[in-house]
């Protein structure tokens, strides 16, 4: 059960909306309750405290308190030590920041993957590579709401994946040697389904497959719903 | 629906009026201020018809291309990328830049689907790449929107040949260390320049 008041956790703003005249509801990501929407009353107004803290993509320390699903957001203030996000990294700190609105149950805590969206956004904003980064968040993501995709094993046949023989990946299910029979399902090497088993997201081949088959179970997780920051993301860098 | 209620819900399009205040406008334009109200719709019923975007700076006028586009007095070869009327307003009254505008009516939000097509990134391309701008003056809000706007027009600007700036952030005017918020001490530390 969620206690009345919850002190100076860390936490990070994933979205915000207007509400009423000066107010906003925050989406907060916090480290030992998860996500949690809130009320941040007043947070509009010109002289509010709230107003330059409730950024996203920066460590916050955060004091709330309620019983109800939303609850009211006491105090926000930057905690520091995160450099801010640009260009490319700012568009792909969005792209996480949805996925987790819409896979993570509100007030489920995920302290671990808390740490690895810390970690994330503190590589982004180091001018990491990207594409690793995004693959093997959304492969945690996935394991941490009860999704994980088994990368191992055949699930037809229970034995263990051959590095070198190509296999379909049934989205519902996982991976079975590739039979001609499946139809035009894409063909995967046993060696990208082991590297991403461990989290080697190191090769290039490794990361080609990755990216079609996370976004195929991605895709079928959000029931086919498509994911705004992915769409403008890729019309930016079409412009 | 009985025009009363009617009224009420027209009324709830308003930012930040709910259902009680938007029945307390309608019986207030009712009862106490009908002239009021006969004014209130003519003048909405006339922008709506009037008000349209400035095909070169995209601000809200009545006219083809604004007054301020057209003015002799500026200087046509800067153009400053704003979010808002609002935030063109504030560069106006400071007095500090003679040069053109161009206003966004809004910024990048890939969470709300606000994407280079809502905002139409090609009109503002077409205008700043009409031979007599040399300068483009990123100066959309500094936040996370802000900036993604910014870096992407920045993109896209430079690729076509233009020269872009972007409008400096830091510690404010008469602003002491002490007594600023430590966000922005981190950021003009880390944006610190040769002196």
């Amino acid at each position: 059960m969620s206690r009345a008041r919850v002190d100076h956790e860390t936490a990070f703003l994933l979205h915000s909306y207007p509400w009423r005249e000066t107010s906003l509801i925050v989406e907060m990501f916090s480290r030992e309750h998860g996500r949690v929407p809130m009320v941040a009353k007043g947070a509009r107004r010109p002289g509010s405290m709230l107003r330059g803290a409730l950024m996203s993509f920066q460590p916050l320390e955060v004091t709330w308190s309620g019983k109800g699903e939303v609850k009211t957001l006491h105090s926000a203030s930057w905690q520091g030590g995160q450099a801010l996000l640009g260009g490319i990294g700012l568009l792909c700190g969005y792209y996480l920041n949805e996925l987790m609105l819409r896979l993570l149950a509100r007030e489920d805590p995920h302290p671990e993957l808390f740490d690895a969206y810390a970690e994330a956004l503190a590589r982004l904003a180091g001018g990491g590579a990207h594409e690793p980064l995004l693959r093997s968040f959304e492969l945690n993501l996935l394991r941490e709401v009860g999704y994980a995709p088994t990368l191992d094993h055949d699930v037809e046949s229970g034995e263990a994946l051959r590095e070198h023989a190509e296999y379909f990946f049934l989205t519902e299910r996982g991976p079975v040697e590739a039979d001609a029979k499946l139809g035009d399902l894409p063909l995967l090497p046993g060696r990208a389904l082991l590297a991403m088993a461990t989290g080697d997201f190191s090769s290039p081949e490794t990361l080609s497959h990755a990216k079609g088959l996370m976004r195929r179970l991605i895709q079928y997780h959000l029931g086919g719903q498509a994911l705004e920051s992915r769409r403008i993301l890729m019309e930016l860098q079409a412009l | 629906m009985p025009l009363l209620d009617s009224l009420t819900e027209a009324l709830r399009v308003l930012p930040g009026v709910g259902p009680k205040s938007a029945q307390r406008m309608a019986y207030h334009l009712l009862q106490r201020d009908r002239e009021g109200a006969a004014r209130l719709a003519g003048t909405l019923a006339a922008a709506l018809a009037e008000v349209r975007h400035c095909a070169r700076c995209n601000n809200f006028t009545e006219a083809e291309v604004c007054e301020r586009c057209l003015s002799q007095q500026r200087d046509a070869s800067q153009l400053c990328v704003v979010e808002m009327p609002s935030d063109l307003m504030v560069m106006e009254s400071t007095l500090a830049y003679r040069g053109l505008y161009y206003v966004l009516m809004g910024k990048l939000s890939p969470l709300d689907g606000i994407g280079p097509r809502e905002l139409k990134f090609d009109k503002l391309v077409e205008r700043a790449t009409d031979g007599m701008v040399q300068e483009v003056i990123l100066a959309t809000n500094f936040t996370n929107e802000g900036e993604a706007t910014a870096h992407y027009l920045g993109e896209m600007l430079r690729a076509r040949g233009l020269r872009v700036s972007r409008i400096a952030r830091g510690v404010p005017v008469g602003g002491e260390l002490e007594h600023t918020d430590l966000g922005t001490v981190a950021q003009a530390f880390v944006e610190r320049r040769g002196w």
